[in-house]
């Protein structure tokens, strides 16, 4: 991967952080050891920690099924809301004829998205149609944290729906990097969408109610699934997730609860030189990043480290003692304790001067099939949030450029898309304002 | 399709054998002459049968599925009919006294009679409701006349598949490649038009219609027989070499399929299903091109699809629009925008451009009228009624 993920999992007072202890009371032993942990996160200062419930205060059943998050807002859900264990990334081709059907794309998607982020009685007809929902969750929707985040790529700024005055100023089709193989069937998209929930059941359900209410709009163009453990998503933040290499990923993440961070790094603001109706908005990168696995699991613990720059293990910075203590560059210039082409060093090197190039990760393990020669197709499907593209990710990529990391990894697909901005409310739709600025 | 058809077949078999075998069971683990306990069934309409009648001898039932539950009570084994006319629309055999059945079947709307046991035994009168004010599903008899046509058209069809196919398997035989490689479409394109009746023959459809795909060895595999294994030889090895065994067999194999269909009588579902059935083979596998991979005629078997569709739709056009003219309405829209896509890549002989031809972005253009196809069609079992 092209740089560590990810959001620290951020403490969060919600009703799941005291569901791992209280679903195994059977297991004094176990949650000895995760009260252990929290008391060692509050030691590093993670706020919230303390409101995690005692075990067996949770009312039997609570599941998670009936978690939500809000569908209205001036942002979209999903791009700094905490992470959930499943995530389905789906590029399409827009099919709209002209610009009133791509008014009823965007229409359309807010009525669904709207419903299954709130679910509620699965749509029913006679018995002799096939029936309109695909019956996945059952006979009632549960929402079980689904986010549904929806984005734009610069095709659709083209000749078809006359937006190409107002298309974000950085908005461009992905150009492959000097380590990359964007894969024609893996890249690029008009519209993508990005399901985030507790569970994948849940996000192929909202998939496939948006593909019925869209036969003649959308057309899948290439998609992937993508996961997180859920016992370290239960720890909420107390403890790093590992990427398929085994190493710690997202130990320096931004506080996606920092609201004005995020106003600062992620949403586009006025002033930014960017069209008016993108305010609100965000540029998100979407990279599927392949890890060699076989052969990374043939190299040196030592070599692996020198690559990435932290303990394995601990996922401390190298020559220091916890995973959150600061590497010190400056007393360091030659790199003798965190080589200078290491990848902690070069995607962040903690300069005031690059404090610009921060970014928001959002990325996922992701597992397909073989290689064509029999290896296994998995790795990071990384995604990341920003409100200047050049500034945030190109920046850091162009750092990244030629890393030794590189020998492990191969970008095969991704693209660039713009979140659309949010739905304030009931009367208002997602695209309303990109549509309405063109008259 | 066809193997879970028969599958489907040979289940509701199976059922009907443990019906009848019911009875018997429970004789051995319940008293004889008690009455059977079985629960009525949720929704059931329950009718005793005595020694005088139907209790009660008159019953309402909406139209559609309904189940009953008939219950003798009488001295003797019973049959049990609902009856239009002299019709037996469904029945229930050798109901044993004491001991009940049940009974789920299909009815429109109208008036039936049931019969109660002896047949001097007055018959129960059964009435079956309209369920809304929508318009009435077109009955049975609505449907004769489009499957008279539909058989036609089938014959039709198969004849020529029968002629084109000696014209291929000849060129063949013969050893004339071009000649052979020019038959081969347009013959291919007939079997396509009648795709969902031809694959009612399970057997004809394996070995006239598989793909390498379909084998262990792939095209290698002796099994891999058909058209496709004559596509292969003929385009991919360009050569008629080892053909000729395989050339006798497709055409004993599309004469086979002649006299069967002959002697078919097309179930209503097999037609109103069938343009769904023709659509999706579009959308799953003709949008792809792997059916025709070796001689790249896949837009033919493309419009062969969606003429047997439309043909469907057409025969069917009054029926469609007294239901559901939006419905109607929307069909004719989609098949024309399929039209005008396809359209710009007929070639003068009556055919098609190479698949090799068609646009990444008329690929994804086709995507959206078809997929709209799909989903109408999807429908129109349920919109006429037919189950």
């Amino acid at each position: 991967m092209k740089w560590l993920w990810d959001r620290r999992l951020r403490a969060d007072p919600a009703p799941s952080s005291g569901r791992a202890e209280g679903e195994r009371p059977q297991q004094p032993g176990r949650r000895g050891l995760m009260l252990g942990l929290a008391s060692g996160a509050l030691s590093v200062g993670m706020p919230g920690s303390s409101q995690a419930t005692p075990a067996g205060e949770l009312a039997p059943g609570d599941d998670g099924t009936q978690d939500f998050q809000p569908f209205h807002g001036s942002h979209q859900a999903g791009v700094i809301t905490p992470q959930p264990a499943a995530a389905l990334i789906v590029s399409f081709d827009v099919l709209a004829a002209d610009r009133a059907d791509l008014e009823r794309l965007f229409r359309t998607l807010t009525d669904r998205i709207a419903f299954l982020m709130k679910g509620g009685d699965a749509p029913t007809r006679d018995r002799k149609f096939p029936p309109p929902d695909s019956g996945v969750l059952g006979p009632i929707v549960f929402p079980d944290n689904l986010t549904v985040t929806v984005a734009v790529g610069a095709s659709l700024f083209d000749d078809r729906y006359g937006l190409a005055k107002v298309r974000p100023s950085q908005l461009v089709a992905m150009e492959a990097f000097p380590n990359d193989e964007l894969e024609a069937s893996l890249r690029h998209g008009d519209l993508a969408l990005q399901f985030c929930s507790n569970t994948a059941e849940t996000n192929i359900h909202a998939l496939r109610d948006i593909l019925k209410h869209t036969p003649d709009l959308l057309a899948p163009r290439w998609k992937i699934d993508g996961f997180l453990p859920p016992h370290t998503i239960k720890k909420l933040g107390k403890e790093t997730v590992r990427n398929l290499l085994g190493f710690k990923d997202g130990t320096a993440n931004l506080d996606a609860s920092d609201e004005e961070l995020m106003d600062e790094i992620v949403w586009v603001r006025p002033g930014s030189g960017e069209p008016e109706w993108t305010h609100g908005g965000s540029y998100q990168v979407i990279r599927v990043i392949r890890m060699f696995v076989e052969r990374w699991d043939r190299t040196a613990l030592a070599e692996q480290q020198t690559i990435i720059g932290r303990e394995k293990a601990s996922g401390a910075p190298l020559t220091l003692a916890n995973e959150r203590d600061e590497p010190d560059y400056p007393a360091d210039p030659k790199g003798e304790r965190i080589p200078l082409t290491a990848h902690i060093r070069l995607a962040n090197p903690r300069k005031r001067e690059t404090q610009a190039n921060r970014i928001l990760r959002r990325g996922y393990n992701y597992s397909r099939g073989l290689s064509s020669a029999g290896q296994l197709d998995m790795g990071l499907l990384f995604m990341c949030f920003q409100s200047d593209l050049s500034a945030g990710f190109l920046t850091v990529q162009a750092r990244l450029n030629n890393e030794p990391l590189e020998e492990y990894i191969k970008p095969v697909g991704g693209g660039y898309f713009f979140v659309l901005p949010g739905v304030p409310s009931g009367e208002s739709f997602l695209g309303e304002g990109l549509l309405r600025a063109v008259g | 399709m066809s193997k879970a058809r028969i599958a489907a077949r040979s289940l509701s078999r199976l059922g009907k054998i443990a019906a009848l075998c019911l009875p018997s069971v429970i004789i051995t683990s319940q008293v004889l002459g008690q009455a059977n306990a079985a629960p009525v069934a949720p929704g059931a309409i329950l009718i005793t049968l005595t020694d005088a009648g139907c209790q009660p001898g008159s019953v309402s039932a909406p139209e559609g599925k309904t189940t009953f539950q008939i219950k003798n009570e009488s001295k003797r084994a019973v049959e049990w009919e609902i009856l239009k006319g002299v019709m037996v629309v469904d029945e229930r055999e050798n109901i044993l006294p004491g001991f009940a059945q049940t009974l789920t079947t299909t009815l429109d709307a109208g008036d039936y009679q049931m019969t109660c046991g002896l047949l001097s035994n007055p018959k129960g009168i059964l009435t079956v409701a309209a369920t809304d004010a929508a318009v009435a599903k077109p009955s049975a008899m609505e449907l004769v006349g489009p499957l008279a046509e539909y058989k036609l058209y089938v014959k039709g069809e198969v004849g020529s598949l029968v002629e084109l196919t000696r014209k291929l398997t000849d060129a063949v035989k013969a050893d004339k490649l071009a000649d052979a490689q020019l038959a081969y479409a347009p013959a291919h394109l007939r079997y396509e038009r009648i795709e969902p009746i031809a694959e009612l023959f399970n057997d004809l459809d394996g070995s006239m219609d598989s793909r390498e795909d379909d084998f262990d060895k792939k095209a290698d595999d002796p099994k891999f027989l058909g058209f496709h294994r004559i596509e292969k030889g003929i385009f991919a090895d360009k050569s008629t070499a080892g053909l000729a065994p395989i050339a006798d067999k497709l055409m004993a194999d599309a004469l086979d399929l002649q006299k069967r269909i002959d002697d078919l009588a097309i179930p209503p579902k097999e037609l109103v299903g069938g343009a769904a059935d023709l659509i999706e083979e579009v959308a799953s596998k003709k949008i792809t091109g792997e059916e025709d991979r070796y001689s790249r005629t896949d837009l033919w078997d493309f419009q062969a699809n969606l003429d047997g569709a439309r043909k469907i739709v057409a025969l069917l056009d009054p029926l469609i629009k007294k239901q559901d003219p939006t419905l109607d309405a929307r069909l004719h829209e989609n098949f024309v925008k399929v039209d005008a896509l396809l359209g710009k890549y007929k070639a003068g002989n009556g055919g098609f451009e190479s698949y090799e031809k068609l646009t990444d972005k008329d690929r994804t253009a086709l995507k959206a009228p078809i997929t709209v196809l799909a989903e109408d069609l999807s429908t129109l079992k349920g919109t006429l009624g037919v189950e």
